[in-house]
């Protein structure tokens, strides 16, 4: 069977698409983030609790008295643990998604009801689109339309329009034919016969789907997180990268509690909006109310004029105090001199380091004038964006080893500022209570101890390719352990795990790593020098940053910290908590006189 | 001038139905076409309806009678021959043309009724004056006058599945008459109704018709429902007219054994007139206590036993003014109500007159 160079067709189509419809692709980044950003802002703007009030009265309205209730505690539950600003990004982020949707789907899946050939044409592609995994979407995504949320939003749309055609195509065809048929006799136009018969009786069907895509855009949340989409995903995605199994849980509590209310509401808009289901609804609670009249309190909705005063009061309020607390909210932001507002993007891995050394300059920039906006990304997308131009540096490129393939694939594009940190290390450790392993000859023969495995991070980082291809030989432990590909949190998982059962495990780790102050760990000594000599952190920044910028490029170039310094930095932050790290550099900042001046000097 | 005239009409689905429609013309069975994956649906039909007239098309299912429907009003369009209303040829309107005239000329009612389900009761009878872009207030006066007629007063903020499936179908008449349209194609109206709500509104559809004279071409699978309602009736078969006449002719005299074997179940008492059974003979002189009383000629037989049972010797028939038209001996009667008549008994001529209830 001859190779089929599917993939180089894919990688060639890519480049000639990138070259040839860029100024497309930018007219819709241009157009979803703005959508994205009006929204984020009108969401974002209130007071929580008040906009979690209006949230609330929504909720009776469509559904009554006990689903505002609940829903008003659980949006206090979201802002109590600290998630507001990003359930109300994730919250944007849906209805955006949400909205170009059903924008694109509706109108095909009529089109689709009408004609049995475009319905046969767009069922292989629906089905295309919903099972292919979105990380093989993602990056050539980013690719196209930079890191941030437009690809988080492309890469929702892609996986949710399926439903949303399917189910307006279904709910259609499902009309009684006899229906259309009548309107036709009474000589109804095809667009009146759509209008008038077919989307109306059709429309508690769409509304399912309406569901359906909103709910398949929240599952995918996490995924745009992923690549710079921030919100609740981010959050998720950086408590995965740091095994924070209570940050996960917290998020993950507010994706459901935003993923229930919008289920819930768009389940009785559905009803509302439809003569049938309004009929349907009454019928109902005329029965309920007739056997039971206790339920009726917590059934109890307001007249739609009440809930839409009550909305409209709330959310004048809301908005007056989002008003006067914003403008109270940015003095601090805006320091001397320098910048005059310059605006740089720096992207990070939520890794320790880069999160310190990230927020460090962040919070430099801005006391100098300048205009920080900070990315969280997942190491492939950041490279990708720093090289497409759309993050301006990042502070976190393990050179020459770790990020290699990366370096190799993106060099041209990027230029390299120098490393702030190291030596780093690449190892493998132990936990300290196994006994008689401190060096990897050590390792020989005692497979049977550690089930003969090595528990490895993701394939594709380079220091897995260097451990099985070179570590291994070298000391001779080839096919008697297997390398366990997997991820970076899998194996912090699995590391404590084993550790908090004293278990014996051998792990791929590197340094500087939280995992060691997390854990009593033993690097495995290397005297044949096999990992080699270690990377440095450096600071990459996109082509032609420093050139236009020569007074930061000046300052990144000099960075550079100490291990007592980044440790330090990195214990405040962790003290001070997750959300609060630009506060957790100033403390520190304090604490280090001088050092502001030294790293930035005016 | 004829309100609608059929002339050839052909309808094949599949593949290339030009060719099967100049193979059935030159003969060709509906069969061989079927073993080629071609279905003719319906065959040659011609018929011609006058205004006023309640022209009945009979048929099993299978057997066409909804596709011919659908061609009269363009929901379906012919693979071959002409529809001509008031003289038009609606085939060769243009779409446009022809909504305009399926709005205004032509209105329809469906077996199931086929009520929207999220307009209530006076938007639904409103609906056809809606697509006719008649103004809110004149559509709601109009569309309650016809939910009056059909007497529905007094419903029109009900929805329709608030009805019963006979007041549903008074909806679906009301609908029908609100625009005015001349021409009513009745579709299985009544074929979802109970037996007794059916006679009802067989009933009062005939009441109306006297009121409203339309052209009405009505689709059953029921002969009984055909005698009661049809001036004419056209009984279809394998996409083919097999008989077209008047309830008497089918009656009297079937086409052919499929006609024969239907019109075996018919109650031929509530068909049959004194005007189809009587004979020339001339009437009897009786004496002045006699207890029998002339019938006219549109008697039904039903009621005309009743006549017999009271006079001692046949029956007479007279018209309007009095004069004798003919006799009914009761041996007559008795033949008529037993089936032989079609067979043994000798007939007059068929005269031109209708039966109707």
């Amino acid at each position: 069977m001859p190779r089929l160079p599917l993939g180089q067709w894919v990688d060639s189509s890519v480049d000639w698409l990138q070259a040839q419809f860029s100024w497309l692709f930018d007219a819709v980044t241009t157009g979803v983030t703005g959508l994205y950003d009006g929204i984020d802002a009108v969401l974002s703007a209130p007071q929580p609790l008040l906009f979690a009030g209006v949230l609330a009265v929504v909720a009776w309205w469509l559904r009554g008295l006990a689903a505002g209730v609940l829903a008003f505690a659980g949006f206090a539950l979201v802002d109590s643990v600290q998630l507001w600003d990003e359930a109300m990004a994730t919250l944007s982020l849906v209805l955006v998604a949400t909205l170009v949707t059903l924008v694109i789907a509706v109108p095909l899946g009529i089109w689709a009801a009408r004609s049995k050939n475009v319905s046969t044409v767009l069922r292989p592609v629906l089905d295309f689109m919903q099972t292919m995994p979105a990380m093989v979407y993602l990056i050539p995504g980013i690719i196209f339309f930079g890191v941030g949320v437009v690809p988080g939003i492309i890469a929702t749309i892609v996986f949710a329009l399926p439903p949303g055609v399917r189910m307006t195509e279904l709910g259609i065809r499902q009309v009684d034919g006899e229906l259309v048929e009548a309107a036709e006799a009474f000589g109804t136009t095809p667009r009146n016969t759509l209008l008038r018969v077919q989307l109306p009786l059709a429309l508690p069907t769409i509304m399912a789907g309406v569901n359906q895509v909103i709910m398949l855009g929240l599952s995918m949340v996490v995924i745009a997180g992923m690549v710079g989409g921030g919100g609740l995903g981010g959050a998720v995605y950086r408590a995965i990268g740091n095994v924070d199994i209570g940050l996960g849980f917290e998020a993950g509590v507010s994706i459901v509690v935003l993923a229930m209310y919008l289920d819930r509401m768009t389940g009785a808009l559905g009803s509302q909006v439809s003569p049938l289901g309004r009929r349907a609804v009454a019928k109902a609670r005329a029965a309920l109310g007739a056997k039971r009249p206790g339920a009726k309190l917590w059934a109890h909705r307001p007249q739609p004029v009440t809930a839409l005063v009550g909305v409209v009061v709330l959310a004048l309020a809301a908005g007056g105090t989002g008003f006067l607390g914003g403008s109270g909210g940015q003095a601090s932001a805006s320091g001397p001199n320098g910048g005059h507002g310059k605006k740089v993007s720096i992207g990070y891995i939520p890794w320790d380091e880069g999160i310190a050394s990230t927020y460090l300059w962040k919070e430099l920039l801005e006391r100098r004038g300048y205009e920080v906006e900070t990315k969280q990304l997942e190491a492939g997308a950041l490279y990708t964006g720093l090289a497409g131009g759309q993050v301006d540096l990042q502070t976190d490129a393990w050179l020459p080893v770790t990020h290699a393939q990366y370096w190799k694939k993106y060099q041209n594009e990027l230029e390299d500022l120098g490393s702030w940190y190291g030596p780093t290390s690449l190892e493998l450790s132990v936990p300290s209570y196994v006994k008689g392993v401190d060096s990897l000859a050590d390792l020989k023969g005692k497979a049977g101890r550690f089930k003969g495995r090595i528990v490895g991070i993701e394939p594709s980082a380079g220091m897995m390719g260097l451990l099985k291809d070179k570590v291994l030989k070298d000391y001779g432990l080839e096919g008697e352990y297997k390398v366990v590909d997997g991820s970076t949190p899998g194996m912090l998982a699995e590391l404590k795990r084993a550790y908090d059962r004293k278990e014996p495990v051998v792990v791929t780790l590197w340094s500087p790593h939280w995992a060691y102050s997390a854990h009593d760990l033993k690097k495995l000594k290397d005297p044949k020098g096999s990992w080699g000599k270690g990377d440095g952190v450096h600071t990459l920044a996109r082509k032609g940053f420093a050139a236009e910028n020569p007074e930061v490029g000046t300052w990144l170039k000099n960075f550079s910290l100490t291990e007592k310094q980044l440790t330090g930095l990195e214990a405040v932050i962790q003290e001070t908590g997750k959300g609060k790290e630009q506060q957790a550099v100033r403390t520190w900042l304090d604490r280090n006189p001088g050092l502001a001046e030294k790293l930035a000097p005016q | 001038m004829s309100r609608l005239q059929a002339d050839h009409l052909y309808k094949v689905f599949g593949r290339r139905p030009d060719e099967a429609v100049r193979r059935l013309a030159d003969g060709a069975e509906r069969e061989e076409l079927r073993a080629e994956g071609t279905t003719a649906a319906v065959v040659d039909a011609g018929f011609v309806v006058e205004p006023g007239q309640i022209f009945v098309v009979m048929g099993l299912s299978g057997s066409g009678k909804s596709t011919l429907l659908r061609m009269l009003n363009g929901l379906l369009e012919p693979t071959a021959g002409r529809v001509l209303y008031d003289g038009h040829d609606l085939t060769a309107l243009s779409p446009r043309e022809l909504r305009e005239v399926r709005a205004t000329k032509i209105s329809m009612v469906f077996q199931h009724f086929a009520l929207f389900p999220h307009r209530n009761v006076l938007e639904n009878a409103a609906y056809g004056l809606e697509v006719q872009g008649v103004p809110r207030a004149e559509r709601e006066t109009r569309a309650a006058e016809a939910l009056e007629l059909c007497g529905l007063a007094g419903w029109e903020k009900s929805w329709p599945d608030e009805l019963s499936g006979g007041m549903q179908q008074r909806v679906g008449l009301a609908r029908a008459l609100a625009t005015d349209a001349d021409l009513l194609l009745m579709d299985e109206s009544f074929s979802a109704l109970d037996p007794l709500i059916r006679r009802d509104m067989q009933d009062q559809l005939l009441v109306l018709q006297q009121r409203l004279k339309k052209t009405i071409v009505f689709i059953t699978h029921d002969l009984n429902e055909a005698m009661r309602l049809g001036d004419r009736i056209a009984v279809m078969r394998d996409g083919r007219i097999v008989q077209l006449g008047t309830a008497e002719d089918i009656l009297v005299r079937p086409a052919d054994d499929y006609v024969a074997s239907f019109i075996q179940d018919v109650d031929r008492s509530r068909v049959l007139t004194a005007a189809a059974v009587m004979t020339d003979a001339a009437p009897v002189d009786c004496p002045d206590d006699c207890a029998c009383r002339p019938v006219g000629p549109d008697t039904l037989v039903a009621d005309l036993c009743a006549a017999a049972a009271l006079a001692p010797h046949p029956v007479t028939v007279e018209d309007a003014e009095g004069s004798v038209l003919g006799v009914v001996p009761t041996e007559r009667l008795l033949a008529v109500m037993g089936g032989v008549a079609a067979t043994t008994a000798p007939f007059p001529e068929p005269r031109e007159v209708t039966a109707r209830a």
